[in-house]
């Protein structure tokens, strides 16, 4: 036993967002000198529970102690201000300022106040990144001109030039290429040498294997272990504790085995790559059928979707609709054969915000309400709303603005958007995403009736439980690749989990 | 679809009153209150110069100053509204009309008589218009920069075609329509085609896939793409629009002064878009509103006409300006808030 | 949908290219008639030693302005014994400078300045003058007399006192009689100088009040809007002095339109149109006070004497003036004839 206190406990925190209990008494304990990593699938609290630590949220309840002592982060500054910080995936650094610039942005050593003396800023940047094992990083040049894995050494020396004794780091390996994950983890091998703790956030195992010291396991809001030692539990009990649940979500029954049509597909991927995202693939689509996606962030899921619907132009491979190519590059094309999409981002890239749920809906079929360009309000009401009464979107009344509506609700009215286009290959891309848990099992019985409704349904999906409930084939992929396909009642959470983090099946 | 269709807007009694959720007459009203406090703004500016001037402001022939004056800039601030709308700007609407304006009573276009002056005045509005919509849609130009652009080029063009001459019109057909005589109804033609352009944009832009596209580029251009839309194309669309509003706008002028001038049209790109602004469109896109954009023109040439009348110099309409600008907004984010 | 697309898309390019073809053909603007202002009054033909001229001036962007540039380029073409280098005109203070150090390293023999900006544009005077170029300062004065060998202008002050004076002597004995004043730019103190003479000149008639003043920004646009509203701010007023006859152009369309015909009105500077609709004398524009753009002719006159050695004819001195102050005349129907070449457009 260490004979002081652990550097940070964390314990019984609970945090409630509308409709989700997003931490439900999570304990976690960080000691000086170690690397502590946090497992979890998507939606398991991780990000929520950094985000505490990093006191951009407040917890509902629950006791933060430093050093045995309790505190409270009241905000990011107070937590930078103790000791933590916290590199996000999305780095935080500006690219037009030099290397120095920023690590020293917002307490620039200074002259009489207000002079930046720019030498020094260097000189102790210098050194800061020497400690980080990457004094090759020029501290003047610019950090647009650097690498990704240059960046996140730049985060670093930045967290570190506050008197740090935390750093939080949200999968810093996501984008970079192994060799630098190598120079990465020398620099936080580095800093725990040094008596710094880190918080490492990362979805491999075989990352968390070679750099973790203890792991704590979360799942549904909960810390289902804490403190197992990294290097030897085994694979297998790290992947059960990840996806034993205890909420079971309802999915609608399959169709019953052979009753996937077996005529023409309506959908056929030829050898559809792009480079540095995806690798060639071949997907056939048939009506009437759900085929899912499974992979982590960055795996190219996304982008495989928004590739077959023309919102990025593929640098090989085709895509064809009942048997004719559609052009490449082509949103308009993909939508007039009867394509589309759901995309991840909802607020970003379908809805219009301001405007009403009718609106929302009928802005892809307008012609169908126009003459002569001239819209028949009524016919167009009357038709979103039909649409939308399918679905069971509430409120009942079409004229609400689409942002008065919840994530289900304002997921329902992307998808009668494209029922009353009457499309025939529909992409859902993290089709629950911001959606509560109780009406998630209603948005997948909507799913799976307008499958058996006749429409062809691509699924892409983090959360492997929703991609194998709902889908009817499967495809595995990893970093571009597809690893495996498969009947999704040949595959189960374990398995699919084995693949996307390792690649090969780990028995 | 087991439930009939049924008539529109029916519906909105069944709807629980659920905290922020908004019912459509909350949103009318809402809209409704943006357009009362612009007609309460004008009617205290009409009381202003009833008791300042009461003869002279509360005239017929008053009305009938402050709407010819108006309708130049209007028929401009039509065009900018789409443009707004849209999420984009239009900056050179000024120097198109100056252009336009000046191409279309040169010795030569003149000989061609009244069609001559009206068809190159709105041929060189669509011409400046496209070539803003192709370099802002297909050469992803930012339309700040290339409308920026545009001013610069027109102005000089304007200038070149001119060398600072004032380019007097001989035609009579164009100019007995600025004239009494040639007045409808009382009302003056130059009204009329500025009432006419204001309804069509009305409708364009509130009962037309073409609007419902404008709003859905400017208020996400993203999302608009996804859904099939030709955002591109939309673009182009709407700096020709913008750029026949100010064709049109530059006959309305050369009618109206008599003559063409590279000075003209100056500084209308500002006074555009301030009139769209306190209207109640949205600068950074999605939401635009015509009724809005044309009381904004009507507060700004009202308020010109009581400080000339009231034989207020310049400096000081200029600063009277600026505030109503700021007090407008204010007052109209106040009761949009409180209701 | 999209063979429609396309079928619309061929008859905007047909409208497209027709009307290249129209507006191109449109943009000629050659006036019937380019006679240059003071071709008729050559003022000493006796060919002398070859002088260069320098000139800058701002740009052309008003009739009175292009009107400089064309007295200055037709009466350097007069005579044989002088060439003209002229600058593309500009008003941006910097450019100008560059144009007249240019001028000065191109060792020109004399330099007419007609400066955008007049006490901007000293030092550069002064650098000329040192370089021992004489400089013959057209209209905008500079800051100091150190800067310029002569200096020639127009008088704005008496611009505003003649049109006064001729407005006082119009309604003589009319009592309570009323005049209102359409300014140009309120931002020049040239505007403020014609306003200040024109009041100086009304306090001779205690019977005359000056009941408005709209400045209308020397624009045709705003002169129209301005007098419109002028107009309907007064429903009775004896006489109008409207400070230049561009914007002039613009209050008289007003005037027009409103129907109105019971004032007189006094315009300025001396435009083509305006001496026409005098000598034409069917409207209410019964004078204009002048202001005139020969004075780019005479600033060449002084230029090439300046660069002889030689004095103004007329006159017994040896040297030329040191500064020539133009008078204002007013133009009405009894003397237009006279002045009707000088008219600009």
């Amino acid at each position: 036993m260490a004979p002081e206190p652990p550097l940070l406990t964390m314990s019984g925190i609970t945090k409630s967002f509308p409709g989700v209990r997003a931490l439900d008494g999570v304990d976690l304990d960080v000691q000086a000198g170690e690397v502590h990593c946090l497992l979890g699938q998507n939606g398991a609290g991780k990000s929520t529970l950094i985000k505490v630590l990093a006191g951009a949220h407040q917890p509902d309840t629950g006791t933060i102690r430093w050093r045995g002592e309790p505190v409270t982060l009241r905000s990011p500054i107070a937590a930078m201000r103790l000791g933590v910080a916290t590199i996000y995936q999305e780095l935080d650094l500006v690219e037009h300022l030099s290397v120095a610039e920023n690590v020293h942005l917002g307490h620039e050593p200074t002259a009489a106040g207000f002079v930046v003396r720019g030498r020094a800023a260097r000189a102790s940047t210098a050194a800061l990144l020497a400690r980080l094992g990457h004094p090759e990083i020029d501290p003047s040049r610019l950090v647009g001109a650097l690498s990704a894995a240059q960046q996140q050494i730049v985060s670093m020396a930045r967290a570190l030039s506050h008197d740090v004794r935390l750093i939080v780091m949200d999968e810093p390996s996501a984008a970079l290429d192994p060799d630098e994950v190598d120079n990465l983890f020398r620099s936080v091998q580095d800093l725990t040498a040094q008596g710094v703790a880190v918080v490492y956030i990362s979805h491999r195992l075989e990352e968390i294997r070679r750099i973790g010291d203890r792991v704590t396991v979360l799942k549904d809001g909960r810390a289902v272990a804490g403190g197992l030692p990294a290097k030897t539990t085994p694979t297998r009990e790290v992947v059960a504790l990840m996806t034993g649940r205890n909420v079971e979500y309802v999915f609608p029954e399959r169709p019953a085995a052979g009753s996937v049509p077996a005529g023409p597909p309506v959908l056929q991927v030829r050898g559809l790559a792009r480079d540095g995202e995806f690798a060639p693939l071949d997907l056939d689509l048939h009506p009437g059928e759900i085929v899912g996606l499974a992979g982590l962030v960055g795996s190219g899921r996304s982008e495989i979707l928004e590739t077959v619907y023309g919102a990025r132009k593929p640098s090989a491979g085709q895509v064809l609709v009942d048997g004719r190519p559609l052009r490449p590059g082509s949103v308009r094309a993909a939508v007039r054969a009867g394509l589309g999409l759901a995309p991840e981002e909802r607020k970003a890239q379908a809805l219009l915000m301001l405007e009403s749920v009718t609106r929302n809906v009928s802005v892809s079929s307008m012609s169908r309400f126009s003459h002569g360009g001239w819209i028949d309000r009524s016919a167009e009401f009357g038709a979103a709303r039909a649409a939308t009464r399918e679905l069971s979107l509430r409120p009942d009344n079409p004229s609400v603005p689409v942002r008065t509506l919840s994530g289900g609700n304002q997921q329902k009215a992307v998808l009668a958007r494209w029922l009353l286009r009457g499309c025939r290959v529909l992409l859902l891309d993290e089709p629950t995403r911001g959606v509560d848990v109780g009406a998630r099992a209603e948005l997948y019985a909507v799913v799976r009736r307008l499958a058996d409704e006749g429409l062809a349904v691509l699924l892409v999906s983090s959360e492997v439980p929703e991609v194998l409930g709902l889908a009817d084939r499967v495809l595995v992929l990893r970093e571009g690749h597809v690893v495996h396909t498969a009947p999704a009642r040949d595959l189960d959470e374990h398995r699919v989990l084995d693949l996307v983090m390792e690649g090969s099946p780990a028995t | 679809m087991t439930q009939p269709v049924s008539p529109p807007r029916d519906s909105t009694d069944k709807v629980p009153p659920v905290g922020q959720h908004l019912t459509w007459r909350d949103m009318m009203a809402r809209a409704d209150v943006r357009t009362l406090s612009l007609l309460g703004v004008l009617a205290v500016l009409v009381v202003i110069g009833g008791i300042t001037k009461p003869d002279e402001f509360l005239d017929t022939r008053n009305l009938q100053l402050v709407l010819t004056q108006a309708s130049v800039i209007g028929v401009v601030t039509v065009g900018m509204t789409f443009v707004i709308t849209s999420g984009g700007i239009d900056l050179s609407v000024g120097a198109i009309v100056a252009l336009a304006s000046v191409w279309a009573t040169t010795v030569a276009t003149q000989e061609y008589g009244f069609g001559g002056i009206l068809l190159t005045a709105v041929l060189v509005g669509l011409g400046c218009g496209l070539v803003n919509g192709l370099l802002i849609a297909y050469g992803a130009m930012v339309p700040f920069i290339a409308t920026l652009a545009m001013l610069a080029s027109a102005r000089g063009l304007a200038l070149q075609i001119t060398d600072g001459r004032t380019q007097i019109v001989t035609i009579d057909g164009v100019l007995e329509l600025g004239e009494r005589d040639s007045y409808v109804l009382g009302v003056p033609p130059l009204v009329l085609v500025f009432a006419v352009v204001t309804v069509i944009g009305w409708l364009l832009l509130n009962r037309t896939t073409f609007g419902r596209r404008t709003v859905a580029v400017g208020g996400n251009p993203e999302a608009a793409r996804l859904a099939g839309i030709d955002v591109r194309r939309q673009r182009l669309y709407l700096y020709l629009l913008s750029g026949l509003c100010c064709g049109i706008a530059a006959f309305l002028l050369i009618v109206l002064s008599g003559s063409g001038q590279n000075t003209n049209g100056n500084l209308y790109e500002l006074d555009a878009i301030a009139a769209a602004i306190i209207g109640g469109t949205l600068l950074s896109g999605g939401r635009g509103t015509i009724t809005g954009s044309v009381l904004g023109v009507l507060i700004f040439t009202t308020i010109t006409n009581i400080f000339a009348l009231n034989n207020l110099q310049s400096d000081v309409q200029q600063i009277a300006k600026g505030a109503i600008i700021v007090a407008a907004v204010l007052v109209q984010r106040r009761t949009a808030s409180t209701t | 949908m999209s063979h429609l697309t396309s079928r619309r898309g061929l008859l905007f390019g047909t409208a497209a290219v027709s009307a290249g073809a129209l507006l191109t053909g449109c943009t000629s603007n050659e006036p019937k008639d380019e006679k240059p202002a003071a071709d008729d009054k050559p003022a000493d033909d006796k060919r002398g030693k070859e002088v260069t001229i320098g000139f800058a001036g701002p740009q052309a962007d008003h009739g009175w302005l292009n009107a400089i540039n064309d007295n200055a380029k037709s009466r350097a073409r007069n005579y044989q014994d002088v060439t003209l280098e002229i600058t593309e005109g500009s008003n941006d203070t910097a450019t100008q400078i560059g144009q007249i150090e240019t001028l000065i390293n191109k060792k020109v023999d004399v330099l007419v300045v007609l400066p955008a900006d007049g006490k901007a544009l000293t030092q550069v005077g002064l650098k000329a003058m040192r370089a021992g170029i004489p400089v013959v300062n057209l209209d905008r004065v500079f800051n100091t007399p150190q800067a310029y060998r002569c200096w020639i202008g127009g008088d704005n002050y008496g611009m505003g006192l003649n049109a006064g004076h001729y407005i006082g002597e119009k309604l003589k004995g009319r009592s309570n009689a009323k005049v209102i004043e359409l300014a140009g730019l309120d931002n020049l103190e040239l505007t403020q100088q014609r306003t200040k003479g024109f009041d100086d000149a009304l306090k001779n008639y205690p019977n005359i009040r000056k009941v408005a003043r709209q400045a209308a920004d020397f624009t045709v646009e705003s002169g129209q809007a301005k007098m419109a509203q002028l107009l309907q701010a007064q429903p009775k007023f004896d006489a109008v002095w409207n400070h230049d006859d561009d914007q002039g152009v613009g209050a008289l369309r007003a005037v027009e339109q409103a129907g109105r015909d019971d004032f007189l009105m006094v315009g300025g500077a001396g435009a083509l149109s305006a001496f026409q609709a005098i000598k034409q004398d069917d409207g209410v524009l019964k004078a204009t006070v002048l202001y005139p753009p020969t004075m780019a002719a005479s600033a060449i006159d002084l230029a090439r004497a300046l660069g002889q050695g030689k004095g103004v004819g007329g006159l017994a001195e040896h040297e030329i003036p040191a500064s020539i102050t133009l008078y204002s005349a007013v133009v009405d129907k009894d003397n237009v004839e006279q002045y009707m070449s000088t008219g600009f457009r």
